[in-house]
């Protein structure tokens, strides 16, 4: 008996996008049903119209076989709803009970009981071996721990439906092996888990069946146990697709990048990166692993000018390039692809020729007496847009008309096409379809095969994994590991550096440094 | 594909500019070719026309789509000023009901000689109708006259002369107050021939009527009600009065169309000093102060060269107030790129410090110690700014004018300078991030802007006032805000809208002097016009931040959600 189901969805958004394009679909009582697709497949838009966000177009949908009207989350959750999203939405200062029995207290009179609550969360926490402990803060706990909070918020209210969003994409391995344990768990106890995420691997460990979205429309749902990761992603782009790069193996070449005794405290007296040394090779992709927010930003930041270091040195080609800015760095050859490509990689409102000239427009041939040059500034898009394969009418139209993958190929073709001895590349691949990761992957390699040094920051594990030549882990701004990538070389190992339980000693970390 | 459209966009907007630049020269010399070739320097205006035709073939190839709405929002704007109008001009029937009359009882009969009455026979007495502005204003008057059975009298009731438009009825009324007879109105013959002193048919005549009996009687009269559909359509003809002369005011006379001109030239001139300034999203309001500055610097180099031609001190002069709104822009873009200084706070300060340093140099220096108001003598011949149309005051400004927006053109769109100013603009984090020294650019823009806006204070102190008076500006550059933002801040597009407000101001001017709309009424139906316009160039801006935050309907922010959503 299907749980959940919808028939005929649709939903039009007043600015005439059809996100849901005639959407039936069903979930079984009990199973874990994951729904994977591609950036504005539509998935987001079905969830909350399933949590009462949205109101359908047209279309029914049925919970236990009888029709309802999801008018607000408050319905969902009276059905049994609960979601989780991703960005958590927990009262920081309060305790884990607090935040459990938000809105569902038990009253002592005219106070709440918060002892209650403790026990409360207790033993819910117990019945569904979700680990917690109830009187921690919020802030005191990492990530893990605050995403059992928010299921246990959701089972608390009654939910027999859980939907979780992309809840893998802020966890450790080993978390996530935590997350999965739990999930299964909650099925045996009963419940039913929609699990939203892009990472096929995850699809075939955790789902026992998969519904696979792509414009707007629903294009299958399988048994999980009859399907690879290939043939998910071919459904999920329309075409075939080479999940694995093709990495030669080549000799690393000379020294690029000498990284000596970083240190960088920012305006508060924070030390977010503790003397960090590293090097990094010709023809060598050097990935950085580690849970965001261990000084990674700042690495990259620091390296690339943006923000001044405490003390160390950076050497590129034997030059010292730290505190003078941005330009003074690009004209070392060092090439970086941001982070946070909507902050600080394109221009939005600018053209897509002016976002492609930002680090070479004031010399020739761009700049020429004094003047631009605009026909080498438009030839200089027009070649790009055809190199890296930008879906684009021409370079004048503005880089806010691109979708993700195309606004991130516009960066990833300035910063190849700037002729670096250096890559810093940062989340080269966040929030990018699987079209786009697959380009932009083999385009990686393909430079570091060519001879550049690349340094890859990314909190995709598996993306490191893919890669690199050698690994770094970094934790709480130390460099806490360095590891060559073969075969010896798993997941879970890297995930105990991640999260700081172990750390090699400086003769271990000097032998692949 | 693309060249066509261009091609298109060319044709269309060549053809807008050739119709505007003849229909103005058609109206100025009402379609006669003899009055132009017989008005001085009548090449020049043409000249000049063309240029006006020149602005528009811009607009339109420069805002394409765009181009549409922002004329839409000007119509709609002017239908809604239209209504204002109508609205305050609903009292103009009032004028039916107030003003001087006369009355009197005409008869050939013998007069009786009664004198405890009001009337004579043939004896004029007046009065004033619902006067304004006294105590206790007369609304009807009642009469009375002697007169004897069978007497034939006509009963008058008329305005004064032609300046009253007052429009009464009249009565005849017995001792007892029964109405005998009554009339509202007189005929074409009555008026002409019948009675001499009738100014129109407004007036009320009771013609022939043979008295009763022998006894007293009453004249009565008031002003007639006023029917709501005359009311309707008096305000209606006011309105199409008052928006004739705000539309076509501007280009009737050549005198008038200088107006136009030469207001435009200096809101040409602060719209590019804004737009150039807002381009880098640094919201600079220095241009009041370096307006001042640039009027300022001028005025004393004027004041003191008597005897230097003007070929060498024009250029000079120029050049000075250039640099003076250079040097005044700096300081607020020095204090911005390196102390981190609010610009808006700043240059509001500094526009303070300005207005009141020029005040003070006028009143303690410049002013001669005989004048009898706050303003330097009048600059001699060399040190005015040639004027090119005779009997107004359009200057060679109009070319400083076609530089100008030329060089700020080359400046945005061709020079690295430009490159960066745009980015900053677009995405100050990028700039900073591809490597542009953002602090120097910052600094560097706001300064340049300076360089127009004292350009403008030149151009109003050399070219249009001739001597240093209190409020040059007249609050002048704030308008320029209008200006810019109207344009998107896009210089080829800041002569279309200058020459565009500038005619809105001109034709509200004329509309005051032309029509019976007051200037309070003038300013709130000027005020409505800017109001849609910055409101539609402020949707604009929205609408680009509205794509980078979707809010959804609980209040949960899903940007990021969907962001990573894979």
């Amino acid at each position: 008996m299907p749980i959940i189901e919808t028939q005929n969805v649709h939903k039009i958004y007043p600015n005439g996008v059809h996100a849901n394009d005639d959407i039936s679909f069903s979930v079984e009582q009990g199973e874990i049903h994951a729904l994977v697709g591609e950036n504005g497949a539509g998935k987001s838009t079905l969830m909350k119209l399933l949590y009462g966000l949205e109101h359908p177009s047209s279309g029914r949908i049925f919970i236990r076989e009888n029709e309802v009207e999801i008018g607000n989350p408050q319905v969902a959750i009276e059905h049994g709803i609960g979601m989780v999203h991703q960005n958590f939405m927990l009262v920081n200062s309060f305790t884990v009970a607090q935040n459990i029995i938000l809105n569902r207290e038990t009253k002592q009179g005219m106070s709440i009981d918060f002892g209650a609550a403790v026990s409360d969360t207790a033993a819910l926490s117990k019945e569904y071996g979700l680990n917690v402990n109830p009187n921690a803060r919020i802030e005191d706990i990492p990530v893990g721990m605050r995403q059992r909070v928010e299921i246990l918020k959701a089972l608390y209210r009654g939910a027999e439906i859980l939907i979780l969003d992309e809840p893998t994409a802020v966890l450790t391995p080993s978390e996530t092996q935590d997350l999965f344990a739990a999930i299964r768990n909650l099925v045996v106890g009963g419940k039913t888990v929609i699990f939203i995420t892009h990472k096929l691997k995850e699809v075939i460990e955790i789902s026992d069946r998969v519904t696979v979205m792509r414009d707007a429309r629903v294009i299958g749902t399988v048994n999980t146990a009859e399907t690879d990761e290939r043939e998910l992603a071919r459904m999920m782009v329309g075409r075939e697709v080479f999940m694995q790069v093709d990495r030669p193996d080549v000799t690393r070449g000379m020294p690029v990048l000498d990284v000596i005794h970083l240190t960088y405290a920012d305006d508060s007296g924070h030390q977010l990166l503790k003397q960090v040394s590293f090097r990094v090779y010709e023809n060598e992709i050097l990935g950085i692993a580690g849970v965001e927010g261990n000084g990674q930003t700042e690495l990259a930041e620091v390296l690339t000018g943006l923000r001044p270091p405490t003390t160390g040195e950076a050497f590129i080609s034997n030059e010292q390039i730290l505190g003078r800015g941005p330009r003074s760095v690009r004209e070392h050859q060092v090439a970086h692809i941001p982070e946070d490509r909507l902050t600080n990689g394109v221009a939005l409102s600018s053209s897509i020729d002016d976002n492609l000239i930002i680090d070479r427009y004031y010399r020739e041939p761009f700049t020429r007496r004094g003047l631009l040059d605009i026909k080498s500034i438009v030839d200089n898009g027009v070649e790009l847009i055809r190199e890296f394969n930008i879906i684009a009418p021409n370079g004048a139209i503005p880089v806010n008309a691109l979708s993700g993958g195309n606004m991130q190929k516009v960066v990833v073709a300035r910063e190849l096409s700037s002729t670096p001895k250096l890559l810093i590349a940062a989340q080269p691949t966040r929030g990018v379809d699987i079209g786009a990761i697959e380009f932009i992957h083999q385009e990686l390699v393909d430079q570091r095969t060519g001879g550049l040094a690349i340094l890859l920051i990314s909190a995709d594990l598996q993306e490191v994994m893919k890669l690199s030549d050698r690994i770094m882990v970094m934790y709480e701004g130390e460099i806490v590991g360095i590891f060559p990538n073969d075969e010896s070389l798993t997941e879970e190992r890297i995930g105990y550096y991640m999260l700081g339980a172990e750390r090699q000693d400086a003769v271990e970390m000097e032998r692949y440094a | 594909m693309t060249s066509l459209r261009t091609n298109l966009l060319l044709i269309v907007g060549g053809l807008a500019g050739i119709l505007v630049t003849l229909f103005i020269t058609h109206t100025m010399f009402d379609g006669s070719m003899e009055k132009m070739t017989g008005t001085e320097t009548w090449q020049n205006i043409l000249l000049v026309n063309v240029l006006v035709g020149a602005c528009i073939l811009l607009f339109v190839v420069e805002l394409r789509r765009q181009a549409i709405r922002v004329l839409l929002t000007v119509i709609v704007a002017l239908i809604l000023g239209f209504i204002v109008t109508f609205v305050f001009n609903l009292d103009a029937a009032d004028r039916f009901a107030s003003g001087e009359f006369r009355a009197q009882v005409v008869s050939d009969a013998e007069p009786s000689d009664d004198d405890d009455v009001d009337l004579e026979y043939n004896k004029r007495r007046g009065g004033h109708f619902n006067k304004p502005n006294v105590v206790a204003p007369v609304s009807e008057i009642a009469w009375t006259f002697a007169g004897s059975e069978g007497d034939v009298v006509s009963l008058l009731a008329y305005a004064k002369n032609r300046r009253s438009e007052v429009d009464v009825l009249v009565e005849l009324r017995d001792d007892s107050g029964a109405v005998l007879a009554a009339a509202t109105s007189a005929t074409m013959t009555q008026v002409d021939e019948t009675f001499d002193d009738l100014v129109s048919m407004k007036d009320a005549v009771i013609e022939g009527f043979a008295l009763p009996a022998d006894g007293v009687y009453t004249l009565y009269s008031r002003p007639e009600d006023v029917e709501t559909g005359t009311v309707l359509a008096e305000a209606m003809n006011q309105s199409q009065l008052a928006f004739e002369a705000l539309l076509l005011g501007p280009i009737e006379r050549v005198n008038r169309w200088g107006v136009w001109i030469q207001d435009a030239i200096t809101l040409i001139l602060l719209g590019l000093s804004f737009a150039i300034v807002f381009r880098a999203q640094q919201f600079s309001l220095g241009a009041e102060g370096q307006l001042y500055f640039g009027a300022l610097v001028s005025g004393i180099i004027a004041l003191n060269s008597p005897n230097i031609p003007g070929i060498l001190l024009i250029p000079f002069i120029i050049l000075a107030s250039g640099t003076a709104g250079f040097v005044y822009g700096l300081i607020p873009g020095a204090l911005k790129a390196y102390l981190g200084a609010n610009e808006l706070v700043s240059t509001l300060m500094l526009n303070v410090i300005a207005t009141r340093f020029f005040e003070m140099v006028l009143n303690f220096q410049l002013k001669p110690p005989d004048a009898g108001y706050v303003a330097s003598s009048k600059f001699t011949e060399n040190a005015i700014l040639p004027v090119i149309v005779e009997k107004t005051q359009v200057t060679i400004g109009v070319f400083v004018v076609v530089i100008v927006i030329f060089i700020s053109w080359l400046l945005i769109r061709r020079t690295p300078l430009g490159y960066e100013i745009r980015i900053i603009g677009s995405n100050l984090k990028f700039a900073d991030y591809g490597g542009v020294n953002s602090r120097r650019t910052i600094m560097l823009v706001m300064a340049i802007s300076g360089i127009v806006a004292g350009l403008a204070g030149m151009h109003l102190a050399t070219g249009i006032h001739r001597q240093l008076i209190l409020n040059i500006s007249f609050a002048l550059a704030f308008e320029g805000v209008v200006v810019a933002l109207l344009a998107r801040l896009n210089v080829l597009v800041v002569p279309f809208t200058g020459l565009l407000y500038a005619y809105l101001r001109a034709g509200a001017q004329f509309m005051e002097r032309d029509a019976n709309v007051s200037f309070e009424v003038v300013r709130m139906i000027q005020a409505i016009i800017i109001l849609l316009i910055t409101a539609e160039a402020l949707v604009t801006f929205f609408q680009q931040r509205q794509k980078r935050a979707d809010i959804d309907e609980s209040g949960h922010a899903v940007a990021a959600v969907e962001d990573r959503d894979v």
